[in-house]
């Protein structure tokens, strides 16, 4: 649009949005980085009342030690460097390394070297960094005060957490559900979404409000209804290896029905289904804004609706597919309810651990051991909206909220 | 696949647990056992996979798999931690095998008090006790010269003093959470008041003169505490008294090494612990025992249980409570009590009742929870509201098939 | 597409919602007409449990499960009709609150169900129009600043949604719980002891404040994404008419997004109905409840194993209906749509 007059802004509406926009960052982000905060400190500071001890941890500094402001200012800046990296250069990075053309092998070869160097850099070459900075300030008069620690902090918690009480076990856990929820749903979601995007009889509409309604159930009594079920799974499978019509097939897995309570596959499904609903209204929408012409060309050449899927619409798709996806790996990531009923202590994933922090006789170590891994979960959130919020905005354009 | 996931899950537990020389006997038989997960549970299952092969389940939801779990054929864990409520379950769907030709094999170490028994069997083995006595701040009594309470009106002066001295921010504490915790402190109080719970045939009876004092009390009580008292549930309580906002509390004993953290705390050696206040002048503690145990499957095979029953008992022995007794008040043979234990055995000794545990109770204990704290926000009269815990009590033990 | 054809395309997707959402729900309505329990009797029997130091042994009369022959406690199943519906609803008292002896609305909203009812239609339309208000505003607010800071500002907005809700909640809690800062920084402007959790209403707010909070950075998202795809040309003649930048929002912007503000809205109505989390997160149930909250009560077992399987799957198919009520006008529209593209 051109500068023109009327578009150049009075000055009232300027402040106000700047206004607003400062309320609403400190509105969001606040929460969360004030549970960051009490991550690092020891109980006696990360519970106290009075802010000023929460944020520089007086018993904690006197204790364990803590930063300098040197140590601050260097820290800020590193992770604004790893913001920046990854907000501009994840996409270039992660298609420089497909492989074969493969952008999914990419992605995965470039989060791996992201994590380990930022890991390194984080452990390793900052503090280094660090280190020599301080001891060179600490010879100077005045800014050696900037060398000085002044906020206490403690890797503790998350030493306890990580190491002691083997929440690595629960990541890998969390990871196999979350892929697995994300590829079935999207799988199962994009078919489904393209054939609905393409019909016009009734069925598929009262199949979407079906779908809407089925949303509106609450998880509770769902999940409920499936522990007994789970638990005797092997009872209730039994027919079905015995009748020989099918039995064949079912011994091709295993010689026995198993027991689907603890099995990640299983807690797979039940998410998969519980978000076919908002997959499906997502994909379908995003398939309406695909002019029907380019696959109805395609089936003119002797293709089959299936053929004219993969050649024309799935070259296309993607970024109603990785906004989907975004959303279907949240709620397998965020589950609380399905995975803490569903699997057990050897399969359980990240949330569902954090709350067993929050027993029935915790202590305040164990509270402040659940915050630091309430934080290290949410890290690999961050990482994927840093990344992927382009994508975001740009699926949403062209998908759902057109329809 | 299914296969495959199972065998890479075994062969990884197994690679990862340790098989230490801790444990008397090397297991070879698979087992699984399910508990809650609080720091006796954790410190009993450590023990038990000293002895290798050995996966726990320290569950927030275990009450509601236990059940399920148990009932399954081949059942799906071995060993299953109980307390008095939790064990009701398992008996009622014969879920559970007796103890006591195991125990003659094996358990030798067991002390009869541990030993539950039920229409002479022993269905369950008890490894602590716990229930909820008088933790006070010392230096404020002292300061204020006022003597250790010994029934609740005793408190509430006390209460009064505290206050007007100004040296805490609220001079009482109690776990009065809606739900669970503020129906034991009123079970509590009640039972300190002796009231009878139930008439004949499951009945309820608590629309009773002591059921009007219980609340009254409670209310009375409440005017001490920190207003947001219904959302307090023990480790609430316990940061309150660590961090020197209250002067006393009813609190569970299992709580009372946590105020000698130095990480945590800040009224280190500062907490005296004293019997549970009675309810009237002269009357026993207003407080029930409760007691946490193991039980062995019904489902499984023999020779599972041979092995869960040995495991079981290398964890509930005298080196495990001995190396943790800070955790409870273990009833296991060679430990010795602490100061920090006082608390109970005055209690006991003052005859506290055990906690009247049953499916009955069960139900009555949702209704108290989910009625009283209609009459702590002033909705309803004492009389209403013992009323409609009467009526939801009813609506619930027809459904169960108690009432008819 | 022929039926064939749209069956492979859609099968799968309803396969899985068939089997782990339409069976569930197809049982749980069939159990909220029948009651199953076990058969009791009454025995004497002996217990012992164990004292401190000492064992404490009584005789009482215990009621007990009577056993199959098969060792397995014998259950009986009744149809209980509408009995479930009743006993939740309790037409007599709601009869008797509104006689009279009664107390009307007060009386009504005694009973628990009326009373989760309340909360539940006052949170989620109270909800409703904050979440579309303020999803509204920072989207507008974002698209009127330099390109340069949009990035970092998208994501920090996106926080509150994309964090686990459990722990966003209880970040919460600890801010505004009784010693939180965020009390005590209350405290010192009122320059009085308030406690934000022991009265209903500043519960009441605290929790609609934080679904406002969760849920905003959606309806954000949506409509930022909405706004990038306004026609310039549309815009552009709209200026030249010389529309104010009221006028502009108002008979471009808007009806352009009205569509996404019907998704959001179909999608807020869902969730808010089934509000849970806060509950739980903020231990409210002395004060207020909601509907799933009623549910999940009677659904999770007691530590004496006993649960209404009945009463909970009549709550859960009451909370059904009303969330199906509530969608009626959207479902309307989106019927009217269907036929017009028909």
């Amino acid at each position: 649009m051109n500068d023109t007059a009327v578009l150049r802004q009075p000055f009232v509406l300027r402040f106000a949005t700047v206004g607003f926009i400062v309320f609403w960052t400190i509105l969001a982000a606040f929460p969360l980085l004030w549970i960051t905060l009490m991550s690092f400190k020891l109980p006696i500071d990360a519970f106290a009342s009075d802010p000023l001890r929460v944020i520089f941890g007086f018993t904690t500094l006197r204790e364990r030690g803590g930063l300098s402001v040197t140590a601050l200012v260097l820290g800020a800046f590193a992770l604004w460097l790893a913001y920046h990296g990854a907000e501009h250069h994840g996409r270039r990075f992660a298609r420089y390394l497909a492989l074969g053309g493969r952008e999914w092998l990419g992605w995965l070869l470039a989060a791996l070297v992201y994590v380990i160097a930022l890991i390194l850099g984080l452990f390793w070459i900052l503090p280094a960094i660090v280190r020599v900075v301080e001891a060179i300030l600490s010879h100077i008069p005045v800014l050696d005060y900037l060398a000085r620690p002044m906020m206490g902090l403690t890797m503790q918690n998350y030493r306890a957490v990580w190491i002691g009480y083997r929440f690595y076990d629960n990541f890998i856990n969390s990871m196999i559900v979350t892929t697995g929820t994300v590829v079935i749903s999207l799988t199962v979601g994009t078919l489904a979404g393209y054939g609905l995007a393409r019909t016009r009889s009734n069925v598929a509409f009262w199949l979407l409000i079906a779908a809407l309604i089925f949303r509106a159930l609450p998880h509770s009594v769902l999940v409920t209804g499936y522990l007994p079920v789970f638990i005797h799974s092997r009872e209730f499978l039994a027919p079905l290896w015995n009748w020989h019509a099918t039995a064949w097939f079912f011994h091709l897995f295993s010689d026995q029905p198993p027991t689907l309570y603890g099995q990640p596959l299983a807690v797979i499904m039940v998410l998969v289904s519980i978000n076919q609903p908002f997959t499906i209204w997502m994909l379908r929408s995003f398939f309406m804004n695909i002019p029907a012409e380019l696959d109805e060309a395609a089936r003119v050449d002797g293709c089959s609706h299936l053929g004219a899927f993969r050649r024309v619409i799935m070259p296309v798709m993607w970024p109603g597919v990785i906004t989907t996806g975004l959303f279907s790996f949240l709620l397998a990531y965020n589950d609380y309810l399905v995975c803490s009923l569903l699997l057990d202590a050897q399969s359980q994933t990240m949330v569902p651990a954090i709350t067993s922090f929050f027993n029935r006789e915790t202590t305040t170590t164990d509270q402040v051991q659940a915050v630091a891994a309430a934080v290290s979960i949410t890290a690999p959130l961050f990482l994927l909206v840093i990344v992927f919020q382009k994508q975001i905005v740009s699926g949403l354009t062209q998908g759902a909220v057109k329809g | 696949m299914m296969k495959s996931i199972t065998a890479a899950l075994l062969l990884s537990a197994a690679t990862a647990l340790p098989a230490h020389a801790a444990c008397a006997f090397k297991n070879t038989v698979p087992l699984k056992t399910i508990s809650a997960g609080f720091q006796a549970w954790k410190s009993v299952t450590s023990a038990m996979q000293e002895c290798g092969n050995v996966q726990s389940d320290m569950d927030q939801n275990f009450q509601e798999k236990e059940p399920a779990a148990l009932a399954a054929n081949p059942a799906l864990y071995q060993i299953a931690g109980v307390a008095n409520e939790t064990l009701v379950p398992l008996l009622n769907d014969g879920t559970i095998r007796p103890l006591d030709a195991l125990i003659k094999k094996y358990g030798g170490q067991l002390q009869s008090n541990q030993l539950i028994k039920i229409n002479g069997k022993t269905m369950a083995i008890a490894m602590d006790v716990n229930l909820e006595n008088l933790m006070y701040r010392k230096d404020i009594f002292e300061k204020l010269n006022i003597a250790v309470p010994k029934n609740y009106d005793e408190v509430l002066d006390a209460a009064k003093k505290i206050q007007k001295s100004g040296l805490v921010q609220y001079p009482l504490g109690a776990t009065y959470q809606s739900g669970w915790n503020i129906a034991n402190e009123f079970v509590n109080l009640y039972l300190g008041f002796d009231g009878k719970l139930f008439g004949d045939h499951n009945e309820p009876a608590i629309k009773s003169e002591a059921g009007v004092k219980t609340l009254k009390m409670m209310k009375a009580l409440s005017q001490y505490m920190d207003p947001e008292y219904l959302t307090a549930d023990s480790t609430y309580v316990q940061r309150q008294l660590q961090e020197g906002k209250i002067a006393m509390s009813n609190l569970w004993a299992s709580r009372a090494g946590a105020m000698e953290n130095k990480q945590e705390s800040q009224v280190v050696g500062k907490i005296g612990m004293a019997a549970a206040p009675s309810a009237y002048p002269g009357g026993k503690p207003a407080t029930a025992v409760w007691w946490d145990g193991i039980t062995i499957a019904k489902n499984i095979t023999d020779e599972q249980a041979d092995a869960a029953f040995r495991v079981a008992m290398e964890g509930i022995d005298t080196e495990m409570a001995k190396a943790n007794s800070e955790d409870v008040i273990w009833l296991i043979k060679g430990y010795e009590p602490g100061p920090l234990a006082e608390g109970v055995a005055a209690s006991a000794d003052a005859g506290a009742p055990p906690y009247p545990a049953s499916t009955a109770m069960g139900v009555m204990q949702t209704a108290i929870g989910n009625g009283v704290p209609d009459f702590m926000t002033g909705k309803k009269s004492a009389e209403a509201t013992l009323a409609s815990i009467e009526d939801d009590y009813r609506t619930g033990a027809k459904e169960k098939g108690l009432l008819q | 597409m022929k039926p064939r054809i749209f069956l492979f395309f859609v099968g799968p997707s309803l396969f899985l919602m068939t089997l782990f959402i339409a069976v569930p729900l197809v049982s749980v309505f069939v159990q909220s007409f029948f009651v199953t329990h076990q058969v009791f009797h009454e025995v004497t029997t002996k217990s012992c449990s164990p004292g401190f130091m000492k064992q404490t042994c009584t005789e009482s009369t215990r009621t007990e499960p009577v056993l199959g022959p098969d060792g397995v406690p014998k259950t009986e199943t009744h149809f209980v009709g509408l009995g479930s519906y009743r006993s939740l609803l309790k037409p007599a008292a709601v009869k008797a609150a509104f006689s009279a002896a009664g107390n009307g609305i007060g009386d009504l909203l005694n009973i628990d169900f009326y009373r989760a009812l309340r909360f539940t239609l006052t949170f989620t339309l109270v909800t409703l129009p904050l979440v579309i208000g303020f999803g509204m505003l920072t989207a507008l607010a974002l698209n009127n600043v330099t390109q340069a800071v949009r990035g970092p500002l998208i994501f920090t907005f996106l926080l509150p949604f994309i964090i686990t809700p459990i722990i966003g909640a209880l970040a919460m809690r600890w801010l505004f719980v009784g010693n939180g800062i965020m009390a005590d920084a209350l405290n010192g402007l009122l320059s009085q002891h308030f406690a934000i959790l022991a009265h209903g209403w500043s519960l009441e707010l605290l929790m609609l404040f934080f679904r406002v909070w969760y849920v905003a950075p959606f309806a954000f998202v949506i409509f930022y994404a909405g706004l990038q795809t306004v026609d310039r040309d549309v815009m552009e003649s709209a200026i030249v008419d010389g529309a104010s930048r009221v006028e502009r929002l108002r008979y471009v912007i808007i009806p352009h997004l009205a569509p996404l503000i019907t998704f959001v809205a179909l999608i807020h109505l869902m969730d808010a109905y089934r509000v849970f989390e806060e509950i739980i997160g903020f231990s409210s149930q002395a004060h207020r409840i909601s509907l799933q909250w009623l549910t999940y009560d009677l659904l999770v077992p007691d530590s004496s194993g006993n649960r209404a399987i009945s009463r909970a799957s009549a709550s859960s198919m009451l909370t059904l209906i009303g969330i199906v009520i509530l969608l009626i006008p959207l479902l309307r529209r989106a019927w009217r749509e269907h036929l017009g593209r028909g």
